[in-house]
C-alpha cells in the first residue's frame, strides 16, 4: 500500500495516459484506416493511441517515490470554486442577459473568493467593473456584446 | 545591402508611425505592469486584452502583444528582487541573487543592472531575429513536408527532455496534447474525429481558450485564495542611488554576454525558451566564477546574465514563428493565433509577403525596448508603489477582464467552459508535478505534424525511409535521436553515479 501511495503521481498519469490511448485506439477502430501511403482518417490516431498506452507502461516502470499528493485546503477549494463559478457564472448570463449583469455576477462571485471581501464590497466592486467594462468593451471598443 | 536598408526604412516608417508609438508603448507598458504584479502572468493579460486587437491591423496587434510579452520580462524582475516573489516564471533565478542583494541595502543596483542586462540581452536577440529569419525562410521555402516534420519531432522532442522534471513526463504531456489535437473534421476525407456528434468540436477546441485555460486560470485560482501580500521592502529608491559601482559593471559585462548568447540559443530552438535558458545561464556563471561562494548571497552576476538570457530568448523565439510558423512557447502559439484570426497563414512566406509585418515588428521591438529602458530606471519607483494594491480588489476584475476577452474571439459560450475545463486540467497536471507547456505545444502542432506526416507518404509513395534520404529532415531528425539519447544517458548515468555513491557509503 506505501508503494502504491509514494507513487500515486505516476499511477494517475499512467492510468489516465492508458485510458485517453484505448479509447482513442477504439473510436479510432471505426474510422478507415488506410494505407502507409494514403492514410486514412484513422491511421494517425491509432499510431498515437498505441504510443500513449507504451508510455503509460513505460511511467509505470519507471516511477520513483514522491512526496504523498497534498490535497487542497478548505480555504483553497473554497477559492476554487468560486472562481470556477464566476466563469461559469458569465458563460450563463451572458447571451441571456448581456454585459452589465453577467460582469457584476462573475466579479462579484470572484471577489467572495477571497475572504477578506466582505460581502457589500463584493457588490460594489462588481457594480462597478461592470459598468467600466460596459463602457471600455461596448461604448469604446464597439463590440458585439449587448450591456442588458 | 541597399535591400536591407530599404527594409529597415519600411520598418520604421511603420513603428515610428503615431499608431506604431501607441501601439507599442501601451503594449511594454501593460507588460511591465503586469510582470511587476505577481499572480498576473502574460497568459491572462494576453486573454483579457485580446479583444482590443482584433479591431487593429495584424502588424499593430502584434507590435501590442509582443511589447506585452518583452515588457513582462522586464518587469518579472522587480518583484522579484524586492520581495522574493517572481512576477513571471522566468525572473525566479533572478530573485536569487537579487533578493539578497536588496537585503544588503542594493536593491537599487540590483534593478538598475538588470535593466541594463534586459536591455542588452533583447537587443542581442533582435538582431538575431533580423539577420537569421530571412534567410532561414529563404530555406524554408524549399522544405518539403519531409523538412516540417523532422523540425516539429524536434521541438516536440526538445521541449519534453530539455525542460525541468523527468522526460518521460513531459513526453507524456506532449502526447496528451496530441491526442487533444485529433478532434475535429479531418482536413484530409472531411470525417468528424473524436466530436462526439457536437458541431462546435468540428473546428478543434479553440486554441485561445485551451491556452489561457492552462496557463492563466491556474494564476488566477492559486492567488484567490491569497489573502496577505508579502509586504515590499520599503527603500528609497531613486536614480541617484542605482547607480552601480565600476565594480558592479566590470563583473557584469562578460556574463551578460554568455547569458544573452544561451538565451539566443534555447529561444530560438523550437520548444524550449526563456524559462531553460535563465537556469542554464545561471549554472554556467557559477561554474565559470572566480567565487562560486558568493551565488545566492548576492552576487551581480547572478542577476545580469539570466535577464540577458530571457530577453535574448524572448526576442529569439520569434525566430520559428516568423520564419517557419512553428510556435516555439505558449505566447507564441497565441501569436499565430491572432495571426491566424487576421487571416495571415504563419509560414515562411509571411515574410516575403508582408515585409511591412515583419519590419514593423523588428523595428518596433528595438523602440520598444528604448520605452522600457525610461518605464525601468527613471520611472521604477512608481511600479514599486504599484506592488502595494491590495490583490484581492484586483483579481475578480481580471476574471471579467478574461471572461469578456476569450467570450469576443468566437461569441461562443462554449469557449468559457472549454476555459473553465482546462484551468482545472492545468491545476491537476501542476498539482501532479507535471510541466503544462508540453501539452499545449502537442496541441498545437498535433494537427501539423499530421497533416505533413501525410503528405510526406504520399509525396515518396508510402517509404518511410524518405526521411533519412533527404538530407536536411535526415540531419533534423539524427539531431532529434542523439537530444533523446544523451537524456536517457545522462540520467542512467546519474542514476549509476548515485547508486555507487550509497554504496561507498554503506562500505565506509
Amino acid at each position: 500500500m506505501r508503494f502504491v501511495l509514494s507513487r500515486t503521481e505516476d499511477i494517475i498519469a499512467a492510468v489516465v495516459t492508458a485510458g485517453v490511448g484505448s479509447f482513442i485506439v477504439i473510436e479510432a477502430g471505426g474510422y478507415r484506416m488506410g494505407t502507409l501511403t494514403s492514410m486514412g482518417p484513422g491511421y494517425f490516431p491509432t499510431i498515437l493511441g498505441w504510443t500513449m498506452i507504451a508510455l503509460a507502461a513505460l511511467i509505470l516502470v519507471t516511477s520513483r517515490p514522491t512526496e504523498v499528493l497534498r490535497l487542497p485546503g478548505h480555504r483553497e477549494l473554497r477559492g476554487m470554486l468560486l472562481v470556477a463559478a464566476s466563469f461559469g457564472g458569465f458563460a450563463l448570463t451572458i447571451e441571456r442577459f448581456g454585459m452589465i449583469p453577467a460582469v457584476t455576477l462573475a466579479v462579484f462571485l470572484a471577489a467572495l473568493a477571497s475572504e477578506r471581501n466582505k460581502l457589500w464590497m463584493a457588490a460594489a466592486l462588481g457594480l462597478g467593473s461592470a459598468i467600466t467594462c460596459a463602457l471600455i468593451f461596448r461604448v469604446g471598443l464597439g463590440l458585439q456584446i449587448e450591456a442588458f | 545591402m541597399s535591400t536591407l536598408l530599404s527594409d529597415l526604412a519600411l520598418g520604421i516608417s511603420i513603428a515610428v508611425s503615431f499608431s506604431g508609438l501607441f501601439y507599442c508603448f501601451l503594449g511594454v507598458f501593460l507588460g511591465t505592469l503586469v510582470g511587476v504584479l505577481p499572480g498576473i502572468g502574460i497568459m491572462a493579460t494576453l486573454a483579457m486584452l485580446m479583444p482590443i486587437t482584433f479591431h487593429l491591423e495584424p502588424t499593430l496587434a502584434l507590435i501590442m502583444l509582443g511589447g506585452i510579452y518583452y515588457g513582462a520580462s522586464y518587469g518579472g524582475s522587480t518583484a522579484s528582487i524586492l520581495m522574493n516573489l517572481p512576477g513571471t516564471a522566468t525572473s525566479a533565478v533572478t530573485g536569487l541573487d537579487g533578493y539578497p542583494m536588496a537585503k544588503q541595502g542594493r536593491a537599487g543596483q540590483a534593478l538598475f543592472m538588470t535593466a541594463i542586462a534586459s536591455f542588452y540581452g533583447s537587443i542581442f536577440g533582435v538582431i538575431l531575429l533580423a539577420g537569421f529569419s530571412v534567410p532561414l525562410s529563404r530555406v524554408a521555402l524549399k522544405f518539403g513536408p519531409h523538412e516540417y516534420v523532422a523540425l516539429m519531432l524536434l521541438g516536440l522532442i526538445a521541449a519534453s527532455v530539455i525542460g525541468s522534471g523527468r522526460s518521460i513526463r513531459s513526453l507524456i504531456a506532449v502526447s496528451l496534447g496530441l491526442a487533444l489535437g485529433l478532434i475535429g473534421l479531418d482536413l484530409n476525407s472531411g470525417v468528424a474525429r473524436f466530436t462526439f456528434g457536437q458541431t462546435v468540436l468540428f473546428d478543434g477546441l479553440p486554441l485561445v481558450a485551451v491556452a489561457i485555460g492552462l496557463f492563466g486560470l491556474p494564476e488566477i485560482i492559486a492567488s484567490a485564495g491569497r489573502s496577505v501580500m508579502p509586504k515590499v521592502d520599503d527603500q528609497k529608491i531613486r536614480l541617484r542611488d542605482m547607480m552601480p559601482t565600476r565594480e558592479d559593471w566590470r563583473r557584469s559585462w562578460m556574463p551578460m554576454l554568455r547569458g544573452s548568447g544561451i538565451g539566443g540559443f534555447f529561444g530560438a530552438l523550437p520548444g524550449t525558451g526563456g524559462l531553460v535558458a535563465t537556469f542554464v545561464s545561471y549554472a554556467v556563471e557559477r561554474k565559470v566564477s572566480k567565487h562560486p561562494e558568493e551565488f545566492g548571497k548576492g552576487a551581480i552576476e547572478g542577476v545580469a546574465a539570466p535577464e540577458a538570457a530571457n530577453n535574448a530568448a524572448v526576442q529569439a523565439a520569434f525566430i520559428p514563428t516568423l520564419s517557419l510558423g512553428i510556435p516555439g512557447d505558449p505566447v507564441m502559439a497565441i501569436m499565430l493565433g491572432v495571426m491566424m484570426v487576421h487571416g495571415i497563414i504563419p509560414g515562411p512566406t509571411v515574410i516575403q509577403e508582408s515585409p511591412d509585418l515583419f519590419w514593423g515588428l523588428i523595428v518596433s521591438f528595438v523602440v520598444g525596448n528604448l520605452m522600457l529602458l525610461v518605464l525601468n530606471l527613471p520611472l521604477v519607483g512608481m511600479w514599486v508603489k504599484i506592488l502595494k494594491i491590495p490583490y484581492n480588489l484586483l483579481f475578480p476584475v481580471i476574471v471579467a477582464f478574461t471572461c469578456i476577452g476569450i467570450y469576443s474571439v468566437n461569441y461562443q459560450i462554449f469557449d468559457i467552459f472549454v476555459l473553465l475545463a482546462f484551468g482545472f486540467l492545468g491545476l491537476g497536471m501542476r498539482a501532479l508535478k507535471f510541466e503544462v507547456a508540453p501539452l499545449l505545444l502537442g496541441f498545437v502542432l498535433g494537427p501539423m505534424i499530421e497533416e505533413y506526416f501525410r503528405r510526406a507518404l504520399i509525396v515518396s509513395r508510402g517509404d518511410i525511409t524518405s526521411f533519412f534520404d533527404r538530407p536536411i529532415a535526415g540531419t533534423i531528425l539524427v539531431i532529434t535521436f542523439l537530444i533523446l539519447l544523451w537524456a536517457i544517458g545522462s540520467k542512467v548515468w546519474v542514476g549509476l553515479r548515485a547508486r555507487r555513491a550509497a554504496r561507498e557509503a554503506a562500505n565506509a
